[in-house]
Order: structure tokens, then sequence, then C-alpha cells
């Protein structure tokens, strides 16, 4: 096993334009790229913390920086949707009578507003 | 893991089908560009006339040109199209692919097979339909395909989609993403040691990004089927892999939700499977708007090559996070990236025409890629251990999320997140996966440029 892969190495670096070299610098520059992405992202937020602190320093809660979890937000975010979105507990409570356009109804009928007597044998 | 064997064995047999009985050509032995021999002599005139028109429209059908490999193909393109409605697989992708395969398969007759015929005479343009045939609606179609213009316009697309929050509250996660791009390199290896050409092989490696338009850019570069013989640009049809190449790299995008999870078993145990993260930090407007300006200017000062590919979906970011070009950011992510979406699926499939894809060299593509996407999945689950070494003990990451560093968003991201769920219902990894998901984008795109460079 081990053997076929030296064979394989050798192989590959022979070939012209070093195959190997290709893929090895090759993916130390991807892996370049990102980290120094990365790095530059982790430095980010302490700028702009350094930017904004004198502006933090009149706020009540100073020096209180938890972050929100998601938890939290999420609770927020529903009080909020809430207070805004349901309205159905505000109602006018004015009632109305709706006129009815139909000529016969049973709640209407003239029948169903005369007492029944009952029919004593 | 049974339904990624029954969908490998299938298109073997297709393959080893036709490599086998395509010397027979079962379906018309012996009528390769010859067209049906007049067999009216002594009829009567108006039946002679009637016989000689049946027998020539007879010429011109989709039957009479009908191969084994045509055939074949056309299987194919129903099984994507079953792929995408049975187990939703990327349906956006297979359907588009899919029915362009079929599209690309129904036989007629082609300029050379009509001069050979003695229908057309050798400059006549023919009936200019397939894709490979200048003047065309496919070929103008595919000229996007053939220039990569069509990958960048999915970049924009993508880019305005995308919400890189997860990312920016977790930078160290980026390195993830570049991580899972071993595949890329190694699979170029594995490529070279079968005997590909260089520009071949890394256009073949690149399949392991995970990425169908980073593939398809990178494989309308460096296999388009030019190459330089004796100071000149010559062209050679078996050496355009890019048919074959897209192909492969959207059906294993397709099977991610079947290769990855083999792999992520395989590479971790339980405990380390179940390790909750902490929830990202919320992530201010600020670092939203100067994340694509700052990522921007560095990749592409690493990787000019890169240019049209990350230029674009830094483009697009912006759009979205600026907040003040929606209009614009709203037509990228949708109808932009659907037209551009359904255009390249189509022609891309178009491209497989049985006499130019069906060959040994793709089964070997389909082959190297299965390899690439199994080495990149393993690349980052791997890499997160090694990452987990040196973290305490309260930020330890959860290996799964290694594997969404290939790109496939957001399919490889879901993957982590319904393994996660299984061995802990309450655990959910979507949010940390997006990170080295999309950091995958951005290494698979910096990764082509590279490739482009050297190769080139």
């Amino acid at each position: 096993m081990s053997d076929t892969i030296l064979n394989m190495v050798i192989y590959l670096a022979a070939l012209e334009g070093n195959a190997l070299i290709i893929a090895v610098i090759g993916y130390l520059i991807v892996l370049l790229a990102l980290v120094m992405l990365s790095w530059v992202f982790n430095l980010i937020p302490a700028l702009i913390k350094i930017r904004i602190q004198p502006k933090k320093r009149n706020l009540t809660n100073h020096g209180h920086e938890e972050a929100l979890t998601g938890e939290v937000s999420a609770a927020i975010s529903m009080a909020l949707y809430l207070y805004f979105n349901q309205y159905h507990d505000e109602e006018s409570r004015n009632l109305t009578i709706k006129r009815e356009s139909r000529l016969y109804s049973p709640w209407s009928s003239k029948i169903y507003q005369v007492r029944n007597q009952f029919n004593r044998p | 893991m049974k339904k990624f064997l029954l969908v490998l064995s299938i298109i073997t047999l297709l393959g080893i089908l036709h490599s086998t009985l395509h010397k027979a050509n079962a379906f018309n032995p012996g009528r390769e560009g010859q067209s049906i021999e007049m067999k009216s002599a002594g009829q009567p005139g108006i039946m002679k006339s009637l016989t000689r028109g049946v027998i020539k429209f007879f010429n011109y059908t989709g039957f009479r040109n009908l191969t084994l490999g045509h055939f074949i193909m056309i299987v194919v393109g129903l099984l994507f199209i079953y792929l995408a409605i049975k187990y939703n697989y990327e349906p956006l992708l297979l359907i588009p692919i899919g029915t362009g395969i079929i599209i690309g398969n129904i036989p007629f007759i082609t300029q050379s097979a009509g001069v050979t015929m003695g229908l057309w005479q050798p400059g006549d343009p023919g009936l200019q339909l397939g894709v490979y045939e200048p003047g065309s609606v496919l070929n103008y179609l595919y000229f996007g395909v053939l220039k990569g213009i069509y990958p960048p316009l999915i970049f924009l697309g993508i880019g305005a989609m995308t919400d890189f929050s997860a990312l920016i509250s977790n930078p160290r996660l980026m390195i993830l993403g570049a991580a899972a791009q071993v595949g890329i390199f190694l699979t170029f290896l594995g490529a070279l040691l079968l005997g590909f050409d260089y520009a071949s092989a890394g256009a073949i490696g690149i399949i392991g990004g995970a990425d169908g338009p980073t593939a398809i850019f990178l494989s309308s570069k460096l296999a388009n089927g030019w190459f330089m013989q004796n100071g000149e640009m010559v062209y050679e049809q078996s050496r355009n892999l890019i048919g074959p190449i897209a192909i492969a790299a959207y059906s294993y995008m397709a099977l991610v939700p079947v290769i990855q999870p083999p792999v992520m078993r395989l590479l971790t145990t339980r405990k380390q499977r179940m390790i909750k993260m902490k929830p990202p930090r919320a992530v201010s407007r600020n670092e939203k708007i100067m994340f694509p300006i700052i990522g921007l200017i560095l990749t592409t000062l690493i990787s000019p090559s890169a240019l049209p590919l990350l230029g674009m979906l830094f483009f697009g970011n912006i759009l979205k996070e600026s907040g003040v070009t929606n209009r614009l950011a709203e037509t990228a992510r949708t109808s932009l990236i659907d037209i551009v979406t359904m255009v390249l699926g189509l022609t891309v499939g178009a491209s497989t025409q049985a006499d130019i894809f069906l060959t040994p060299r793709s089964l070997l593509i389909f082959l190297l890629g299965a390899i690439s996407f199994i080495l990149a999945t393993a690349g980052g689950v791997v890499f997160a251990h090694i990452m987990n070494i040196f973290l305490p003990e309260s930020k330890k990451i959860n290996p799964l999320i290694g594997a969404a560093g290939v790109s496939a968003v957001p399919d490889s991201a879901r993957v982590v997140q319904n393994m996660g769920l299984k061995e802990d219902p309450g655990n959910h990894l979507l949010m940390h996966a997006m990170a080295p998901n999309v950091a995958g984008v951005i290494g698979s795109a910096v990764a082509a440029g590279l490739l482009l460079g050297f190769l080139m």
C-alpha cells in the first residue's frame, strides 16, 4: 500500500509542471485567503466598538454589553408582532342591528312572536 | 446509501451497455449516414411519388436516426426528472438538465450526416437544430456556457440572496470552507494519475468544489476543446469536457443528501455529533455592508482570475446589504437567477449529445467527481476535529458542520442540520453550518481562479 502511494507521489512529482507543487500551493493559498478574511472579521467588531465607545458612555446601561440570545430576540419579536398586528381584542363594543332584506325568515316570523298556548284537552 | 448505490449502478449499467453494444449499433445496424434505399421501382406514378415522400419523411424522423446512445441518454434524462420529482433532489437544477438531456438526444440529421446521405451540399447549413450546430437557437444559448457568461450571472443572484451573518458572527468557521476544498486539489492529482492533461485535470478537480457555476466557468476556460499544437490553436471534440463536468457537478450536488451522511458518520462519534454550539451573535448592519467590500478586495487581490465569479458574488451582496438598491437586489435574486438557471440547465443538458457525451472519459469524470465529493466532505470534517484540539471546551465546534464546507448551498447545511437533529432533537446546527457553507462558495471560487492562473 505504502509502495503504491510512494510510486504515485514519484509519478506526480516527475510530471512536467510539478503537479504536487500546484496542488499544495493552490490549497495553501485558498486556506490563506479565508484565514485572512476570518482574521479581518475577527478584528472588525473590536474596531467598531472602539469607534462607538464614547457615545455609549451616556447610556444608562453602560457596561452591560451582553449580547441578546436567540430566544430573547424571538420573544421580543413575538411580543412586538402581537402588539402591532393582533387587533382582535380591541373592539368598538357598539351593538348594531342588521336589517334583514329577506321577506321571510323563521326569526322574523310572526307566528313565533305569539305565545303558543297549550292545547288542553 | 441504498438510493446512491441504485443511482450509481443504473448509470454504470447504462455506460457498460453503451460501450459493449455501440459497435453492434443495435437500433440501426449499418444505417449510419445512409438513407433507406428506394424500393418503389416499377410502381405507378402517383404511388411512386407518395412512397418517395413517405420515405423522405421517415429519413428525417427521430425514429430513423435513433441509436442506442441516444436511447441511453434519454433514459438518463428521465432518471434526472424522476429523482427531482420523487426525492426532491435539487429540482431547480435536475428538471432543466433532465429536460435538456432529452432535447439534446432527440436524434435528427446533422449537417455532416445530411451531406453523406446526399440531402445537402457540403456548404449548406443543414437543419441548424443541435446545440453544436452553428446558427441554431440552442447553439446561441450554449454560447453563454462556452464563454462562461452564465456562471457570473448566477453568482450575482447567489450574492443577492445570501446572508453572510452566520459567517460574520463566527469568522473562524470560514476556515472550514477552505479546508473542504482539499477535494479539488486531490481530485486534480487523481485525474493526472488517470492520464488526463493538466488543463482537463484542473477542470475535473473543481467538481469537488460542489459548485455548478464554478465548475462550468472553469471547464469553459480549461476544457473547452481548444488547445495549442505546434503554435496553433486546434479544436478537438474529445477534449471538450464542459458537458460531462457540468453534469457530474450538478448530479453530485443533487445527491449531497445521499453522499455526505455515510462519510460524516464514519468520521465522527455519537458524542461528537451531539456537541452543542453557542447561538451566533447578532451582526450589525455596518458589518454586513463591510463584509462584501472587504471580501471582494481581499480575495480578488489574492486570486485575480476569480474576479468574474467573486466580483459578481460580492456585488450581488452589496446590492442586498446596502439597503438602498432593493429593486436591483430583488431582480438579481429572483427573475435574473431564475432565467439564467433555466437557460443554463437546459443547454448544459442539451450538450450531452450521445455521440459526444458517452465516452469512457465521461465515465472516468463521473468516478472522479464522486471521489472528489467524498474527499471534500472528509476534509471538512477532519479539519473541524483538528480545530477542536486547539479550542477551549466551551468553544468546541460540532465536527458535522465541517461537511458543509463543500459549497452546495444550502443542501449540505441542511444535511448537517438533519444529522444533528437525529442525534439530539434539540441541537439545531443549521445557522452554524451556513457559515462554512457560504465560505465554501468563496473558497471554491478562489480555488477555481488559482487553477485558472496555474493552468491556462
